[in-house]
């Protein structure tokens, strides 16, 4: 909005109304002046902006439909790979740019992949003297701990560091699977052993848990032996139950075992069939059965 | 009066100069209010893209993203490609590396996330692949969920698909490791229940190349059975069956048995004792020697 200038007033006045409106347009065109380049250089810098957000969305779209195409063929092997080759020629300056982009997010998740799935992680150390493995542990679907290992690979295949906890017996795992000429086979087996430590490590902790009205009454470190007070609702009536997980490569017991004031009770047809549920069903699971049906408070 | 009048048109083109200004700033103004609009728009459009993490980029990927978009840098094209390739190349070579010592090939993994944002990720999970010749298809959903230090990741909804044919043996197991979410369970099976048939078929075939006059494997040497025809006897046959059993639990047992067929007349040609006993005396070997062991001994005491 511009200011009012008098435009009728005569001599003097008018003269300095003309010098008020040179100074005040003097201030104000220089500002008027600096603000439009100000803006222009706004905008400019704006376009390049978004124009430059464009483009990226634009490529993250290419980089999708290039991924599912190249996800489809490799799903199907069997197929032809040339037919899809075609297609990226309409941009064909960036295309192999593209493509190498696309194979990238493929291999990472590929990878990403055979980590979740339990892997051994490989990574090679030491310019390729050592090697690190990782062995994941998981237990009805919850992932646990996981333990590395460090080994030299020459001259021989050494283990030179590890944190896998010492009553697992690494030592002749190393030696009955021939780890020397059969890495894998070890690391299989020592996958075995951790695993089913971790799952019987896990059922426990459900045990004390998830049932506070049985008492833990002996467990060891490896997990492979537990004791348990149960209490037969109504006559209050005691049952020890002693769980022995004699084969340290799988989560359910080999051996259980009751014992009861009540001598009878062992033997009765109810108990018989706790004792086959015990030996086939997780614990915490099986301890839920029991109470169900109401052999246990 | 002429001074009037200058004094008029000197305040005229003030005013006319300063309007000009003015409009072009108005318009200026507009412009850029449209454009932060636009590039508010795109910029979440982008946050969107960003939250799918195939796409994340960071490293050579980075600098490919910024050079396809124009963002021409010191170096070029052809700089930024070599790089990129020799990242590629390194991925490709880590990957044949987990490949072979995990024992498993992923063909294809599809990630899709479902839901991200302060402390949960869940992403679903479709991967393909095969374990010696055992094809499968595992679909699953992980959630992570950061706790303290760490976080706690689990699985849920674990879908199994694997060819029919194959099944036989599995489909209690498989149920079983759907049923508890047990994927790493599955894959360990898998390989291992592999790594036992490769034994059989790789002993069948040792066979059948050292007494091809023999030994016939009528389904292959990927099945269970093999055969052991007298050359001088026809209707006589030892048939070796070697299945490869999987339990609910994931244990993976081969039992391998003797089975004989031989006609009423050759039994009473023969003392009885030997032929007849033969499937109890190939257990005996068995647990001595072990299978191939076994099964060489059988072949020589049969006089081939």
């Amino acid at each position: 909005m511009g200011a009012f200038f008098p435009l009728f007033s005569p001599g003097v006045l008018s003269h300095l109304s003309r010098l008020e409106v040179e100074a005040r347009s003097r201030k104000s065109r220089p500002q008027q002046r600096s603000r439009v380049k100000e803006l222009k250089a706004k905008v400019e810098a704006l376009r390049l902006q978004r124009d430059r957000l464009k483009a990226e969305i634009e490529t993250h779209k290419s980089l999708q439909k290039l991924r599912v195409s190249m996800d489809k063929q490799s799903a199907h092997e069997e197929e032809e790979e040339e037919e899809d080759e075609e297609e990226m020629d309409e941009d064909s300056e960036n295309s192999q740019l593209l493509r190498l982009m696309a194979r990238h997010t493929q291999l990472k998740d590929l990878l990403h992949a055979h980590h979740i799935i339990g892997g051994y992680n490989v990574i090679k150390t030491r310019q390729g003297k050592g090697v690190c493995v990782s062995l994941a542990t998981a237990y009805d679907g919850v992932f646990l701990d996981t333990y590395n290992l460090e080994i030299d690979v020459k001259p021989t295949l050494r283990i030179s560091r590890h944190n896998v906890p010492p009553f697992i017996p690494l030592n002749s795992l190393v030696e009955q699977s021939n780890m020397q000429t059969d890495i894998r086979s070890f690391l299989d087996t020592l996958s075995q052993h951790l695993n089913a430590f971790a799952g019987r490590k896990q059922q426990l902790k459900l045990v004390k848990e998830l049932h506070k009205a049985v008492e833990v009454m002996e467990s060891n470190v490896l997990c492979s032996i537990l004791v348990m007070m149960f209490t037969v609702p109504g006559e209050k009536t005691a049952v020890l139950c002693t769980l022995d997980y004699t084969d340290h490569t799988r989560c359910l017991p080999t051996r259980v075992h009751f014992e009861s004031e009540d001598k009878e009770l062992p033997d009765s047809p109810e108990w018989k069939k706790n004792c086959s549920l015990l030996m086939e069903t997780p614990v915490h699971k099986a301890l839920i059965i029991m109470k169900k049906m109401g052999n246990i408070v | 009066m002429e001074k009037k009048r200058e004094s008029q048109c000197l305040c005229f083109r003030m005013e006319e100069m300063s309007e000009e200004n003015i409009e072009e700033v108005r318009v200026l103004e507009a412009q850029i209010e449209r454009l932060q609009a636009e590039v508010s728009a795109l910029q979440c459009q982008q946050q969107e893209n960003h939250k799918d993490i195939t796409f994340n980029l960071r490293g050579q990927m980075q600098n490919a993203m910024s050079y396809v978009c124009g963002q021409r840098q010191g170096g070029g094209k052809e700089k930024v490609l070599s790089k990129l390739k020799e990242e590629v190349e390194e991925l490709e070579e880590d990957l044949k590396r987990q490949t072979q010592m995990n024992g498993i090939s992923l063909n294809s993994c599809t990630k899709k996330t479902l839901q991200s944002g302060g402390s949960k990720l869940v992403q679903k999970f479709l991967l393909s692949g095969h374990c010696s010749e055992l094809v499968f298809q595992v679909e699953f959903q992980l959630s992570e969920v950061k706790e303290g230090q760490g976080s706690e990741r689990t699985i849920s909804d674990l879908n199994v698909v694997m060819d029919a044919g194959d099944l036989q043996n599995f489909s209690g197991f498989l149920s079983g490791v759907e049923e508890n979410r047990d994927l790493l369970l599955f894959f360990r099976t898998l390989r291992t229940f592999t790594d036992r048939c490769d034994d059989r078929c790789r002993t069948y075939q040792h066979f059948q190349e050292k007494y091809p006059s023999v030994v016939s494997l009528p389904g292959g040497c990927r099945s269970e059975v093999m055969n052991l025809n007298h050359p001088e006897l026809p209707g006589c046959v030892l048939m070796v069956h070697w299945s490869v059993e999987v339990s609910r639990e994931g244990r993976v047992t081969p039992k391998v048995d003797l089975l004989t067929k031989i006609p009423e007349r050759a039994l009473q040609l023969f003392p009885s004792q030997p032929v007849g006993g033969a499937a109890e005396a190939f257990q005996s070997l068995l647990r001595i020697l072990g299978p191939e062991a076994a099964v060489e001994s059988i072949i020589r005491a049969v006089g081939l």
